[in-house]
C-alpha cells in the first residue's frame, strides 16, 4: 500500500531525440501506454526530475496525440540546472513525475487568425498549438519563427513548413526582424502570443501594446524578479483546515513561509507565471502580483509564490 | 420515526422495487489518467475490477493510501448526469466522473448497507461517494458543489464475475 497519496503523474521516458542547437526532445509515456490527462494546445507541464529539481516546459505535441507528452529542452549551462539534468542525467526507461498540464493558448473561435512569434526554444508552445490548428481545419495562422541560423526541431517544424506556415527569420546575418512589423495594427479578429528570451518580450509587449489584452498572449522563460517592496509588512496566514496560524514576516513569500512549518505547496517557477502553487484563500485580502490568474480567478485563487496581503490576516484553504 | 433498516414488510402491502441497467463501464490504472471506456469488465470479489487503480495489490488510486472496502467498484448514476446539465448547465461525461459503472435506473442513494446485483455480480454497498476537490482539478469543471448527495455509491464485491453494457441491476429480493 502506497503510505503517501499519489500527486503526480508517473511517466517513463519512451524516447529522446536530437533537436538539434543543443535541444533534445523527450517524449513520456504512461507505463502501460494509457492516455495520459489531457491538456490544451501549448499547456505547459511540470517535470520533477531526480534531485529533488521541478521545471516547466511547454508540451510540443498536438492534445489530440494523447498517449504522449512531448517537450524539447535546451541545454542551458547558464540556467537554472534543470535543462542540465534533463540532457546529462536523463535516459530513455527513466522514471519521472509531472504534474497534470496547466495553461495553454485561447484559442477560441471568436478569432479566424493567429501570429505566432518564437524565437529560438520558444517555438515550443506554437508547434502544439499550429498542430491542433492544423487538424480542426483553422489554417489561417502564422509562426514566425527567430533563430540564429537553421532552426532547431526540424522534424517538428517540417509539416509545417511545407503547408506554408511558418516564416523563419535568420538572425545570423543580421539584426532581429522588426517585431512591431510582424504584430502590425490591433485587427478583430486575430490574436497574438510570443515565446522567447525576455529582450524579444520587451519587444513584443511594446509592439502589443494597442491590442486587446484578451488576444495576446506571452511566455516567458523564465519568471521576472519580484519587485522589492519597500512597505511590506508583517501577516499572519490563518490556514483553515489544519488549524494553524503563522505569521509570515515582512518580505518574505507565502511558500517560504508555509515550507517553514513544512507544508509542501507544490511550486515551480517561484515566480508567479506557471500556476503550480495555486491556493484558494477564504478571508482577508491578497496581493496578487502574479501573471496568470484572471480576475474572476482572483477572486477564488491566489498564488503563494508572489502573493502577499493587504491586511493583517489572510486565511487560506489549506 | 420511520426505520427503513430494521422495519419488516408488513403481509400484503405494497412491495417497492426497481430494475436499472448498466450504462457504461469505466476503469484507468493510476492516479489522474483518464477513464477508458470499456465493453466488459471482471470484478473479483474481495479485490477489485481487473485493471483498475483500486483493484488490491495494485493500490495506484488517488485514495489507495486511504484503503477502504468500498473503494473495490464504485458506481455513479446517469440521472446525474442528466441533472447537472438541467439545474447548473454542466457538460460532464460519464468518464469524467471517475466511478466505474454508470447505471439508470438504480436509485444509488437508497442501497447504503444493502446488497445488489450488478449483472451476476453481488454487491454490497459500504457508503455513499464524496466529492472532491481532485476531480474538479481533473476536469476543470466546478462540479464539486453540485455532486455533493449525488457522487455514487462506493461497494465491496461479495460475487464477482463479468459485468456487461447492458446487464441489469437488480434488488436483492
Amino acid at each position: 500500500m502506497s503510505a503517501v497519496p499519489i500527486t503526480k503523474v508517473r511517466t517513463i521516458v519512451d524516447k529522446i531525440e536530437d533537436g538539434g542547437a543543443g535541444i533534445k526532445v523527450f517524449s513520456l509515456v504512461d507505463p502501460d501506454h494509457w492516455e495520459l490527462p489531457p491538456f490544451k494546445p501549448g499547456a505547459h507541464i511540470d517535470l520533477h526530475l531526480p534531485g529533488g529539481l521541478v521545471r516547466t516546459y511547454s508540451l510540443c505535441n498536438d492534445p489530440a496525440d494523447d498517449k504522449r507528452y512531448v517537450v524539447a529542452v535546451k541545454r542551458e549551462v547558464e540556467g537554472r540546472g534543470g535543462s542540465i539534468v534533463l540532457h546529462d542525467e536523463v535516459k530513455v526507461g527513466d522514471t519521472i513525475g509531472v504534474m497534470l498540464p496547466r495553461g495553454g493558448l485561447d484559442l477560441s473561435t471568436e478569432v479566424t487568425r493567429f501570429t505566432f512569434v518564437g524565437g529560438g526554444i520558444g517555438v515550443t508552445p506554437f508547434l502544439s498549438a499550429a498542430a491542433w490548428l492544423k487538424r480542426m481545419g483553422r489554417s489561417k495562422f502564422t509562426l514566425h519563427m527567430i533563430a540564429r541560423g537553421e532552426p532547431p526541431l526540424a522534424d517538428l517544424l517540417a509539416p509545417l513548413r511545407k503547408s506554408g506556415h511558418v516564416v523563419i527569420h535568420d538572425t545570423s546575418s543580421g539584426q532581429r526582424p522588426d517585431i512591431a512589423a510582424l504584430v502590425g495594427r490591433p485587427l478583430s479578429d486575430v490574436a497574438l502570443a510570443c515565446c522567447g528570451p525576455d529582450s524579444m518580450i520587451d519587444d513584443f509587449e511594446q509592439a502589443s501594446r494597442d491590442w486587446p489584452a484578451d488576444r495576446v498572449h506571452i511566455e516567458r522563460f523564465v519568471p521576472p524578479p519580484l519587485p522589492v517592496d519597500p512597505d511590506a509588512k508583517p501577516y499572519v496566514l490563518a490556514l483553515a483546515k489544519s488549524k494553524r496560524e503563522i505569521v509570515v514576516a515582512a518580505g518574505q513569500t507565502m511558500l517560504s513561509a508555509l515550507t517553514d512549518i513544512g507544508i509542501d505547496v507544490p511550486a515551480s517557477c517561484c515566480g508567479g507565471i506557471c500556476g503550480s502553487c495555486k491556493v484558494d484563500w477564504l478571508e482577508g485580502q491578497p496581493v496578487h502580483r502574479d501573471r496568470v490568474l484572471s480576475p474572476a480567478e482572483r477572486e477564488r485563487s491566489l498564488l503563494v509564490c508572489v502573493a502577499g496581503s493587504a491586511k493583517d490576516r489572510l486565511v487560506l484553504d489549506l | 420515526m420511520l426505520d427503513t433498516l430494521t422495519a419488516k414488510p408488513v403481509p400484503g402491502a405494497v412491495v417497492l422495487s426497481w430494475t436499472g441497467v448498466v450504462r457504461y463501464l469505466h476503469i484507468t490504472p493510476r492516479a489522474f489518467l483518464p477513464m477508458r471506456e470499456m465493453p466488459e469488465l471482471t470484478l473479483i470479489a474481495g479485490k477489485g475490477i481487473e485493471g483498475d487503480r483500486y483493484m488490491i495489490g495494485r493500490e495506484e488510486g488517488f485514495y489507495s493510501h486511504k484503503p477502504e472496502e468500498g473503494r473495490q467498484v464504485t458506481l455513479f448514476e446517469y440521472e446525474t448526469l442528466v441533472a447537472l446539465k438541467r439545474d447548473h448547465n454542466i457538460d460532464l461525461a460519464p468518464e469524467e466522473h471517475r466511478r466505474n459503472v454508470t447505471v439508470s435506473g438504480v436509485p444509488l442513494t437508497h442501497l447504503v448497507g444493502r446488497q445488489f446485483w450488478l449483472g451476476e455480480t453481488l454487491l454490497e454497498s459500504t457508503r455513499l461517494s464524496i466529492p472532491c476537490r481532485h476531480i474538479e482539478e481533473i476536469t476543470g469543471k466546478a462540479i464539486f458543489d453540485p455532486l455533493i448527495n449525488r457522487s455514487g455509491l462506493n461497494c465491496k464485491i461479495l460475487q464477482g464475475g463479468t459485468v456487461r453494457v447492458g446487464d441489469a441491476v437488480r434488488n436483492v429480493q
